[in-house]
């Protein structure tokens, strides 16, 4: 029951881009589960040829939303990603990390700020 | 109608002049429209992209678009980059191999945009990029592509080009869209008015994102724009009134005089770029969570 479950993702995507939300949420709905039952996981990257952080923003940052950073940490590892990879999968972790921690913040501040200064709208 | 195409390169004045065109156009129904471009010498072969938003809608509304009084040179660009086959001109062989040619995609047709870029950039005079550059500037392009397609709600599809220029060792590509646009999205999910440029502005913000369902996101840009940087290329992002323009030295908003329906992203890339992209940061994946 405790050994690691692997997660082989261009054979559950069917593919070795890793280039949409919908193949990332996917990945998601296949690991939620899994730490939910207290299993850990591998995330595997072997033969995948292209990512992008619109895809793991859905399969990884969107964790951040159900459980937490000593849960995933404990329960989520990940192999096959090249060194450029990791870096960009760690500032997706960074980010959804901080859009979890106060995700209408952001926003908030943003409609405060309005300036539509001589800017028609089209009819 | 009878409208003039101007000298178009990939620049302010550029878009400036196809949103002059999107103007005029805007209220034509079930009309005929004849882009006379006896005064454009020039005409930047992926500037094709964000001139066919325009020619998209008229065609929705429609109304019988051809092209004239196309200068030798200006032809065979547009012939190179199958453009002209859109008005029944037959493409012309790019024997140089320079052109990823005009083309239109389903909103959903990643897998088909990963099979023309796999094509046309590889072994056809397109540079012999590191790896570690090609397979940034392919990441920059999925994520361009793929924001089109989540949030553009367009139509139409998503228009696709490049040009490589070998002299200068300068590649442009550009994905543009018929959709909502930049400023409609923010002002939706903001629930603002934010003006075009300040809506481009809050949308190359990391973290920021109008994509619904509880999901981050909004980094994709923000990785374009690093990637940019050091590569020593640019990046301009054109949408209803808005212009935005980046690179190492420079980053600009501007107004454009007229609205440019949807959304256009030109990257041009430095392919004499030998940047190994090692942020040498030693990270493990123990350090990833």
């Amino acid at each position: 029951m405790n050994n690691p479950v692997t997660i082989k993702i261009a054979d559950l995507i069917g593919s070795s881009l890793c280039i949409s939300a919908e193949d990332g949420q996917k990945v998601f709905e296949k690991i939620k589960p899994l730490i939910q039952e207290g299993r850990t996981v591998v995330v595997s990257f072997e033969r995948v040829t292209m990512l992008i952080s619109l895809f793991l923003n859905a399969a990884i940052g969107q964790l951040y939303g159900t459980f937490s950073e000593e849960e995933i940490r404990a329960r989520v590892n990940v192999n096959g990603l090249a060194d450029d990879d990791l870096e960009m999968l760690k500032r997706v972790v960074d980010n959804a990390k901080r859009y979890y921690a106060n995700p209408k913040d952001y926003d908030a501040a943003w409609s405060q700020d309005k300036d539509n200064s001589d800017e028609p709208d089209e009819k | 109608m009878l409208l003039n195409i101007s000298t178009t390169r990939n620049d302010y004045n550029g878009f400036n002049d196809i949103a002059r065109l999107a103007d005029a156009t805007k209220n034509l129904l079930i009309d005929s429209v004849e882009l006379d471009f006896s005064e454009c010498s020039f005409f930047e072969a992926n500037m094709s992209a964000p001139l066919y938003t325009v020619i998209s809608r008229l065609f929705d509304n429609l109304n019988d678009v051809s092209i004239i009084n196309v200068a030798p040179g200006t032809q065979t660009i547009l012939r190179k980059n199958c453009f002209l086959k859109i008005f029944g001109v037959e493409s012309q062989n790019d024997n140089n191999q320079t052109t990823l040619p005009f083309k239109i995609f389903k909103m959903h047709a990643g897998g088909q945009f990963s099979e023309y870029l796999d094509r046309y950039m590889r072994g056809r005079g397109i540079p012999a990029m590191t790896g570690a550059l090609r397979k940034r500037f392919m990441q920059s392009l999925f994520e361009i592509f793929q924001n089109a397609a989540i949030h553009s709600r367009s139509e139409h599809g998503i228009f696709v080009c490049g040009q490589f220029y070998p002299n200068k060792h300068r590649l442009n590509f550009t994905i543009a869209d018929a959709g909502i646009g930049i400023r409609e999205n923010v002002r939706n999910y903001t629930r603002s008015n934010m003006s075009s440029c300040q809506a481009i502005k809050w949308a190359m913000t990391e973290g920021n994102t109008t994509k619904t369902g509880g999901q981050p996101g909004g980094l994709g840009l923000k990785l374009i724009k690093d990637f940019v940087r050091i590569n020593g290329g640019k990046l301009q992002i054109v949408s209803h009134y808005g212009f935005y323009e980046f690179s190492a030295e420079n980053e600009c908003l501007q107004r454009l005089s007229y609205v440019l329906p949807g959304t256009c992203v030109n990257i041009e890339i430095n392919t004499n770029d030998t940047n190994t992209y090692d942020l040498g940061t030693g990270l493990t994946v123990q350090d990833i969570f």
